[in-house]
């Protein structure tokens, strides 16, 4: 199964990009890279989900953990480009407003 | 009804004279994107709802608000089936029957694994915050609110029932 994710670090951001379907049997994945990002403490985390077509509560609850992790160590994190399925689930969960979406 | 579901280990896709169709998958998360895919193209069935890209018809292309909520419950209640009913270690199977009508999909939901308490599931935080997001609990929640109803008997065998339907401005947009 190919991975969901990419991440690009620069100077001043992490950038983590999720594509095609973040669920149970791939958000295992992105929460061994999230623990990686979070035990960078970075200052920003812009989390791309522009081509993430899918998403189930695993992979909201891997979300969920970046940006706790990340706002618990003082950094910010920016989720964007969130459509269709997943940011109705978002908006289901009260999310939207939380994240700014 | 429910005596019609003959558990099997294959592979079984079914569709009937009638307008049901029937999968039988084993009760991992391994077949689960098998089943979420008929789900959704039965979805679409109902719902009437485009191909983002027809020249990709394997694309995730969950769309359509009827799509969504069809396709958002099921693949909660397949992952319930799968960790808590089976406990992640299969040795039973799942049977799905579909039945789209003009209006409206309907979707048993068969399993003989551990009768699940549903009674027992947490609601999400009524005020929700930064420090209250929910890391987990929230997979019946987002079946049961996307659905119109939803049931659940326990077994073995266990039954869910979901059911959503078109709203009329739903069928209107119908192409």
């Amino acid at each position: 199964m190919p991975t969901p994710f990419e991440v690009q670090q620069t100077a001043n951001e992490t950038r983590l990009a999720v594509r095609g379907s973040l669920d149970i049997n791939t958000a295992p994945a992105l929460a061994e890279e999230i623990d990686r990002i979070i035990a960078g403490r970075p200052s920003k985390v812009v989390v791309d989900l522009g081509s993430l077509d899918l998403i189930d509560s695993s992979g909201v609850a891997a979300l969920v953990k970046l940006y706790k992790g990340v706002r618990g160590m003082g950094g910010a994190v920016s989720i964007t480009g969130a459509r269709d399925q997943p940011l109705a689930i978002f908006k289901l969960l009260r999310m939207d407003k939380v994240f700014n979406l | 009804m429910r005596a019609h579901f003959r558990p099997t280990r294959s592979l079984v896709i079914l569709v009937a004279m009638a307008p049901t169709i029937r999968l039988s998958v084993p009760g991992t998360l391994r077949y689960r994107a098998i089943a979420v895919r008929v789900v959704a193209e039965s979805a679409r069935l109902v719902s009437a709802s485009a191909l983002r890209d027809p020249n990709d018809p394997l694309a995730h292309d969950v769309r359509h608000p009827f799509d969504t909520a069809v396709v958002s419950a099921f693949m909660e209640i397949f992952n319930n089936i799968a960790i808590h009913a089976y406990r992640r270690k299969g040795g039973g199977v799942i049977e799905i029957e579909i039945t789209p009508t003009d209006g409206a999909l309907q979707i048993e939901v068969q399993d003989t694994g551990q009768p699940f308490d549903i009674d027992n599931v947490a609601p999400l935080p009524s005020e929700l915050d930064e420090a209250s997001l929910p890391e987990g609990g929230m997979g019946i929640h987002i079946a049961k609110t996307m659905l119109d109803e939803m049931t659940y008997e326990p077994g073995p065998p266990n039954l869910w029932r979901l059911c959503k339907r078109l709203s009329t401005h739903q069928v209107a947009g119908r192409s």
